[in-house]
């Protein structure tokens, strides 16, 4: 079920790159601890706003604060463009010029709408929490109604996107191939360290076990 | 160590307290920072937003691309540009899923794209480049030709429009959700190299470079 690219989502640089199979774009955006939203401003100049998402199925939840004016003019129908990104590999190549990354990114365009029925927001709270850690969604209080009146809860459907992904070994040209350089790829990934328990927490509660130990890979939905 | 004024777009307005406008902290955040994203604005009025490699170089940063890439054919006429660099410390657990957090640091920089035309400015971006992806491959790496430089753009934009955003610390939660029986604190969270996998062609003798077997970010 392969989407077919929009004029915005054709992948023009490397189109080899290009990827638009749901599979894909959903994974990133699930791996992605965090994605940029960008929009463009009643001056008509970009901005761009590091936040976390979650997804459900087709659709791709953000939140924040009602008090600020990025969600506000996003609510009100603003055209997004939103990014998320994770790096794979550092790929270091005998030239400068052939280094890069393997990395796999999604670019997603749309309008939100605001969330406003109560079974899709508690839905987008759970998908929130359990995006940042899976598990959490299960044990922290969700949120009272005065919360509710503080936050905004944005969905944005995922139909105009595509995946950008570059795996390999460096692709040096053959005249450098001779050289007595070290080449190959670096893998990157994100740990964990130490839990630190709030110095306020009772010590009769320990460290939930989808807590993962030091160390470790941070889990992703 | 000079503290930048912020404008009226870099001024931090939701958690005011958290804003940081110290040059120092904010390249330190651009240099550990393995890739941003690049906002600007398409043909049609539409935002477009592109994750990138960037590199800086004193006041400046530098963005990457292919000559013929359609991203830096757009922002090189001087497009204004915001971009965002985002690194993420640690998970804040509250016992409320609304007091759920952070521990981040992020840079928002605003500003137009200059290309570089100058040949030394340009070899020198590319050391940059080549140890911003790690810290001293470019003494290794063969540097560009004549031809490589043609095929390669590079953008910079000054950093005189940037704030950072510092969030550090446990959750604060009221008192009522003190007494509830969940977990709260914080789990640290960094960047670490794995074991390097090399070149399928890369001839047996080569030995791995102390920069790759021992790989860390500047500053982490």
């Amino acid at each position: 079920m392969t989407q077919a690219p929009s004029e915005r989502t054709r992948v023009h640089r490397h189109p080899e790159r290009g990827d638009h199979d749901p599979a894909t774009i959903h994974a990133v955006l699930d791996e992605a601890l965090l994605c940029t939203v960008s929009w463009v401003d009643e001056h008509g100049a970009p901005r761009a706003l590091p936040t976390i998402q979650a997804r459900i199925d087709d659709t791709l939840y953000l939140h924040g604060s009602r008090g600020a004016r990025a969600w506000k003019s996003a609510a009100a129908g603003t055209e997004l463009c939103v990014v998320a990104t994770v790096v794979d590999e550092l790929v270091l190549a005998r030239s400068q010029f052939s280094h890069s990354m393997n990395y796999r990114s999604v670019v997603l365009f749309g309008r939100t709408r605001e969330v406003t029925d109560p079974e899709e927001l508690y839905a987008g709270a759970r998908a929130i929490t359990g995006h940042v850690l899976p598990g959490r969604e299960l044990d922290a209080r969700e949120p009272d109604d005065d919360e509710w009146r503080e936050t905004l809860l944005l969905a944005m459907p995922i139909d105009e996107a595509s995946a950008k992904v570059r795996t390999g070994p460096p692709g040096d040209d053959e005249r450098d191939l001779a050289l007595d350089v070290w080449a190959g790829t670096v893998p990157v990934r994100t740990v964990v360290g130490p839990a630190a328990p709030a110095p306020d927490l009772r010590a009769s509660i320990g460290v939930p076990a989808y807590v993962p130990s030091s160390g470790e890979e941070l889990p992703r939905p | 160590m000079s503290d930048q004024a912020p404008t009226p777009r870099t001024r931090v307005r939701r958690l005011p307290e958290l804003g940081v406008y110290d040059r120092e902290r904010v390249n330190e955040i651009v240099d550990e920072a393995i890739y941003c994203h690049v906002a600007w604005v398409g043909d049609d009025g539409e935002p477009r937003v592109i994750p990138t490699i960037h590199t800086r170089l004193d006041d400046e940063l530098y963005v990457h691309g292919s000559a013929a890439s359609s991203t830096l054919r757009a922002i090189k006429t001087g497009l204004p540009v915001a971009i965002a660099i985002t690194l993420v410390d640690g998970i804040r657990f509250a016992r409320s899923m609304f007091e759920h957090s952070m521990n981040y640091r992020t840079v928002v920089v605003y500003g137009t794209a200059e290309e570089v035309t100058d040949r030394d400015e340009l070899v020198s971006v590319f050391d940059a480049i080549t140890d911003h992806v790690a810290p001293g491959r470019s003494a290794d790496a063969r540097p560009p030709t004549d031809a490589e430089l043609k095929q390669t753009t590079f953008v910079k934009i000054a950093l005189d429009e940037a704030s950072a955003k510092v969030s550090d610390g446990f959750p604060e939660e009221p008192d009522d959700d003190l007494a509830l029986d969940v977990w709260a604190g914080i789990l640290p969270l960094r960047t670490v190299a794995g074991e390097p996998i090399p070149d399928p062609l890369l001839a047996e003798r080569t030995s791995v470079p102390r920069y790759v077997s021992d790989y860390r970010r500047p500053g982490a």
